[in-house]
């Protein structure tokens, strides 16, 4: 006697066709073999089905998130090589970046204050971003934010809204000065220094990962707000490819304000937004 | 602004371009899932924490060369059940007796109790899966108790579907017979109530 056993287990299941199930349902009818299969066949699939999950003990995956991360640092720092190669950044442009920001009000709730003393000229175009180029880039300290939450698409178009503005400050540089006569607040050049006045932050984002003392990449932002609905720190940073280069990168990092850890990351070549 | 949950396929991507917490997203989310599969095939705590370890880890490290041919469920049980089938060869050809290690007991002891399950029954289920061949038990692990389909658990142990499907059979036969359910104790040595033995791994 042939026996259907290519369709005994689709009977136990129950999805066989009906002309199907009923060939086999003839077949059992005068085979016992079958019959006694069928039965210890379904009696073993009820009992695996009642099978439950247990909760996974504490301890086990920890360990293979923490090699992840190892992997990211390791990947990080020869990035870092790569990308802060040499140069300083042309750190100049920037200013156009607050400008910017400046007239968008909506979310720069905390912005607003710091328009006051950066000046009247801040928000007058391009060619007053040049003006402040050499020596003096306004930083708006910590933006607060606390009721924006960002995600991947937001902090994009943050850095593109930044390549954006450097690009278009690279392209004023060097001209005359329309605005010669404004000259804004003395600002800190250095990330390094704009750091010093967001201690908690910078301790932060160095514990991140992140560097914050580089002397060729500039902090054009540090907004305080909150990343899919976690509360971080949003770090956008202009980077020149080489010494005397102007800055030909923006990127944008997204970190916890509560474990440091970097959440997201993104970023914009200037001139191709 | 409202949500989708990621696919793993951008959580893998996420982690590539440098997301660290893509990673760990990942492993929350399917780290019950590999935890009890490995926890059904390998019959013990200690072995099923490893596994969990091992595949995660071989994830990790393959992760760059994920090309999304497949679905990440489907390479993940994939890698999960082959670290199983190394740990259960590690386990067979570690001597049993005179294990003279100082660091190891001389005897391990009989496969641990299942903590969450403390029925009698699913411990009776549990030991009689270990006696049916581990690549019958897979396919009912992933079919009858993770509730895959056959298709689904073809992919992820690379045969056919008919293989699946006559395995699927002969492992519950032989776990019902391991459970004592058998009306008749079988013929020994009867070719087709018995599964053969193990088939080999599944290709990486």
């Amino acid at each position: 006697m042939t026996h259907p056993d290519d369709l005994l287990a689709d009977y136990v299941d129950g999805t066989l066709d009906e002309p199907r199930r009923a060939d086999v349902d003839a077949h059992l009818h005068g085979c016992a073999r079958c019959r006694e299969e069928v039965r210890l066949a379904g009696a073993a699939e009820a009992s695996l089905v009642e099978l439950e999950d247990v909760p996974v003990p504490f301890g086990v995956t920890g360990p293979v998130v923490v090699e992840a991360g190892k992997r990211f640092e390791q990947r990080g720092k020869a990035w870092d090589r790569f990308r802060w190669a040499a140069g300083l950044a042309a750190a100049a442009a920037l200013v156009l970046v607050v400008a910017l920001n400046l007239g968008r009000g909506d979310q720069q709730n905390a912005a607003q204050p710091a328009s006051a003393s950066a000046g009247a000229g801040a928000a007058g175009g391009a060619a007053e971003a040049g003006a402040a180029a050499d020596s003096n880039v306004p930083f708006l300290g910590v933006e607060r934010q606390p009721n924006v939450s960002y995600d991947d698409a937001g902090i994009q178009a943050l850095a593109v809204d930044a390549s954006r503005a450097v690009a278009s400050a690279e392209k004023a540089e060097g001209q005359p000065l329309a605005g010669a006569a404004v000259s804004p607040p003395p600002t800190p050049k250095s990330a390094e220094e704009r750091f010093a006045s967001a201690p908690r932050p910078r301790q932060c984002i160095e514990q991140s990962g992140l560097p914050t003392d580089s002397p060729r990449d500039v902090l054009v932002r540090l907004v305080e707000a909150k990343f899919e609905d976690q509360p971080a720190y949003i770090a956008v940073f202009a980077e020149s490819p080489g010494a005397g280069q102007p800055a030909d990168h923006v990127i944008v990092w997204a970190v916890s304000s509560q474990d440091c850890r970097i959440l997201s990351t993104a970023s914009q070549r200037v001139g191709q937004a | 602004m409202p949500e989708q949950p990621a696919r793993d396929e951008d959580l893998v991507r996420r982690y590539l371009s440098g997301d660290r917490a893509a990673f760990a997203a990942l492993v929350e989310r399917h780290e019950r899932r590999v935890y009890n599969l490995a926890l059904r095939m390998t019959g013990r705590e200690e072995d099923a924490r490893d596994a969990t370890q091992d595949a995660f880890l071989t994830v990790l490290r393959k992760l760059s060369s994920f090309r999304g041919e497949a679905a990440f469920t489907t390479w993940l049980h994939r890698v999960t059940v082959n670290a199983c089938y190394d740990l259960l060869r590690k386990r067979q050809r570690a001597p049993l007796l005179g294990r003279g290690d100082d660091d190891l007991p001389a005897m391990e002891p009989p496969p641990a109790p299942d903590p969450a399950d403390d029925s009698s029954l699913s411990l009776d289920v549990q030991q009689a899966l270990m006696q049916v061949p581990e690549d019958f038990r897979a396919v009912m692990i992933l079919h009858d108790v993770h509730d895959l389909r056959q298709e689904e658990v073809a992919a992820i142990l690379g045969v056919p579907i008919g293989t699946v499907k006559s395995r699927l059979h002969r492992g519950r036969v032989a776990l019902a017979r391991a459970m004592g359910l058998s009306r008749d104790e079988p013929a020994k040595g009867e070719p087709a109530d018995a599964p053969g033995t193990s088939e080999g791994t599944v290709s990486p």
